[in-house]
């Protein structure tokens, strides 16, 4: 009996300690996996703290607040000077995007309510694989779409109120590209939420005489808010973060305040975009600045909508 | 009455805004997908897939063997072609890039002089002229040169008058995208040969192995916020960390191809670990129990029971991921560099597809036309992407079916 059963417990121990060995190789997988988002919030804070701290090769440390509240953006290098400032930059952006937000959260909902309870099946399928596709649409060919087609309405638009655009490039521009960025966004997440509805609620208006239509925009969407402003956030995460395709459109806006909806205008990522041949010197390292602005604007705008969102969602349905 | 009329034109209203809504979207699909196709279906070709993008001038001579002879070819010319039986090749007047015209060829035979060159200045020694390359000017001993200005027909006249020639400038066809397709290809392989063995393997941790407490939670919540970070800020950490980190381990001098695929690695890893834990997480646990108790090992049992029942959901993620490598282009903008290049290597600049559309589309004159033919051809690739994932989901839906 005896010899029999020492192999057995050996092999035992044998694969434990395989176990235990791959167990620690996936678990290091994991560990590093996760250790990323410490690694880009680190460089990026380290980078980005950079030309406060530092003298800059004799360009002198960038001031804080000028940084943040300043209309200039000189690059460093050519002008020899620590003049960059953002504060006209972060107006434009916030502006973008929520004017953006403002033309593609109705769409973008009433498109879902539509998919979700109006069309017939196969007609909400056939929308549904569309907003599928237009989600997994590159950014930059929204970008390129923007600009062989968005700049050309917009400059025509603007000639025939008599204003002399930059061939289109404005603000406008960059808000109609966003637009139909995020509408994908809005739907998808929107429609999930609306199918979600309890169905005892809609009969339940139905059946004390309100008309389908009057449920679906006074019950339905009402009951599906929270997720409806989930899609909100989202959409305007995007709209802050998108690079490439808004560059395209925006017209690279160097100073001034201007909330002009047909003037040039600059967003947090196109200027970091900007002049991408110089990576050494202040030049390099205060894109890394802007990118912790970046940061910050999105967080921040998530709080509030979150804010809002806990404010809104807790009124009682029922 | 006034009640129910009134009501009728708000239902009537309403219900016509959401129909505008869903409009909007379609329209804006077709208006993107026809714009891309409209401008850029005219260079969809072969030779767009193989060419180089840079055109090169060249200037040379004939190599001391080659003379010129009778080379009657049986070939029909279109009009406007010029064909010379002495040097065996025909050239044409056309339009260049730029939109003014050039001498171009259109038939070299093959027995012609003009197919072993010999260069005379820097590079590579052997050359030859191929159909679509532009010729700048011919000169000669004997005669003033033939230059391109004066055209195609005034060209041929001369050379066929003379028989030798000092030197022969022209210029390779550009405008290809071989570079970039290449550049995408190594990029695809190089991310996923990094991001699926650490991405599969979080996720059979997490699935498998991790006790659902506050630290993989954690583990968990961390991965999951790299999905809110926007994927320019990706290409700044790329630039700060992997940048420095190639360049120390490769002969790298700046920007890599390696240096963005590890970059697009950390962009995609929460991708592939979600969608490879939702296919772990519908693997049966009566599976994991039957072998089990046959006396398989942890191991054995995650790898050789659970894992095979999620291929579906790995190859999904494979899906997703290529199609993102494909769209990127602000990360890559700062992790591979702008420069649109034809030489090919790992260590050095170049350009997926995507980024050649932004540099092109960056530079003045903006080159829209290109530009649409690469959009085309990554709408193609990711719609082909779209409906392989839809196609692989459903048959994944179907086989849970069938065992449940």
């Amino acid at each position: 009996m005896q010899h029999v059963e020492i192999p057995v417990i050996k092999q035992h121990k044998e694969k434990r300690i395989k176990d235990r060995f791959v167990k620690i190789i996936l678990l290091s997988f994991t560990l590093l996996s996760s250790s990323f988002i410490f690694i880009v919030a680190g460089t990026i804070l380290v980078k980005g703290v950079t030309p406060f701290i530092t003298n800059n090769n004799g360009l002198g440390s960038v001031s804080f607040i000028p940084f943040l509240t300043g209309d200039t953006w000189l690059i460093g290098e050519s002008f020899h000077s620590n003049l960059y400032s953002i504060g006209f930059i972060i107006a434009s952006t916030l502006m973008i995007a929520l004017l953006s937000l403002v033309v593609s959260f109705p769409i973008g909902v009433l498109t879902a309510l539509f998919i979700a309870k109006v069309a017939p099946k196969k007609l909400a399928n056939i929308l549904r694989t569309v907003i599928e596709l237009l989600a997994s649409i590159p950014s930059i060919i929204y970008g390129l779409f923007g600009a062989g087609i968005i700049l050309n309405l917009v400059y025509n638009f603007s000639a025939a109120i008599g204003y002399q655009s930059k061939g289109g490039n404005s603000m406008l521009a960059s808000i109609l590209v966003l637009a139909i960025m995020t509408i994908p966004t809005i739907t998808s997440i929107s429609e999930v939420a609306i199918r979600s509805v309890d169905k005892n609620l809609e009969e339940g208006s139905l059946a004390l005489g309100a008309s389908k239509t009057q449920t679906h925009f006074k019950v339905v969407l009402f009951a599906a808010k929270s997720g409806i402003f989930t899609s909100a956030i989202l959409g305007i995460g995007r709209a802050l973060g998108e690079a490439t395709a808004v560059s395209l459109v925006a017209g690279g806006r160097r100073s001034g305040y201007s909330f002009d909806l047909l003037d040039t205008t600059s967003t947090l990522t196109t200027i970091m975009l900007e002049g991408m041949k110089e990576t050494i010197g202040l030049d390099y390292d205060i894109r890394f600045s802007v990118g912790i602005v970046l940061i910050v604007v999105i967080i921040l705008t998530n709080i509030i909508l979150n804010f809002v969102k806990r404010k809104v969602g807790n009124v009682n349905v029922k | 009455m006034s009640m129910l009329n009134k009501r009728k034109v708000y239902d009537i209203t309403m219900q016509s805004l959401t129909y505008l809504s869903s409009i909007v979207s379609i329209v804006v699909l077709l208006a993107i997908v026809f714009f891309v196709f409209q401008k850029g279906y005219r260079l969809i070709s072969w030779d767009l897939i193989t060419h180089n993008y840079q055109s090169v001038t060249y200037t040379a001579d004939l190599k001391e063997d080659q003379e010129s002879g009778t080379f009657i070819s049986t070939k029909t010319f279109d009009d406007g072609s010029f064909y010379s039986t002495k040097w065996g090749i025909a050239i044409k007047d056309d339009e260049n890039l730029i939109g003014g015209t050039s001498v171009f060829i259109t038939y070299v035979h093959p027995d012609s002089p003009l197919n072993a060159l010999n260069n005379k200045g820097v590079g590579i020694e052997d050359l030859s002229v191929d159909v679509d390359y532009q010729i700048i000017r011919v000169a000669f001993d004997g005669a003033s040169s033939a230059l391109a200005i004066h055209g195609a027909e005034h060209m041929i006249e001369v050379w066929d008058s003379q028989d030798s020639f000092r030197e022969l400038e022209f210029s390779t066809t550009g405008g290809g995208i071989r570079g970039s397709i290449i550049t995408t290809l190594y990029l695809i392989v190089l991310t996923l040969i990094f991001a699926l063995p650490i991405g599969v393997g979080a996720a059979i941790y997490l699935t498998e192995y991790a006790k659902n407490n506050r630290f993989t939670r954690f583990l968990r919540q961390m991965i999951e916020t790299l999905t809110g970070i926007p994927s320019i800020i990706y290409g700044l950490m790329g630039l700060a960390v992997f940048v420095p980190l190639t360049i120390r381990l490769t002969d790298a001098t700046g920007a890599n191809i390696i240096s963005g695929a590890l970059t697009l690695t950390v962009i995609l890893l929460p991708v592939i670990i979600r969608t490879t834990e939702e296919s772990l997480k519908v693997v049966p646990d009566d599976y994991r129990y039957a072998s089990l108790a046959l006396g398989a090992s942890q191991t054995q049992t995650t790898f050789k029971v659970v894992l095979p029942n999620a291929t579906a959901g790995i190859l999904t993620a494979t899906l997703l991921a290529i199609g993102r490598i494909i769209g990127e282009s602000a990360a890559l903008v700062f992790a591979i560099g702008t420069a649109v290049k034809d030489d090919i290597r790992l260590t050095e600049k170049s350009t997926s597809l995507a980024v050649h559309i932004w540099s092109m589309m960056t530079d003045e004159p903006a080159n829209i036309e290109l530009s649409s033919t690469i959009a085309l051809i990554i709408l193609a690739i990711v719609l082909v992407l779209n409906i392989s994932i839809k196609l692989l989901s459903k048959r994944m839906l179907r086989k849970q079916g069938v065992k449940k």
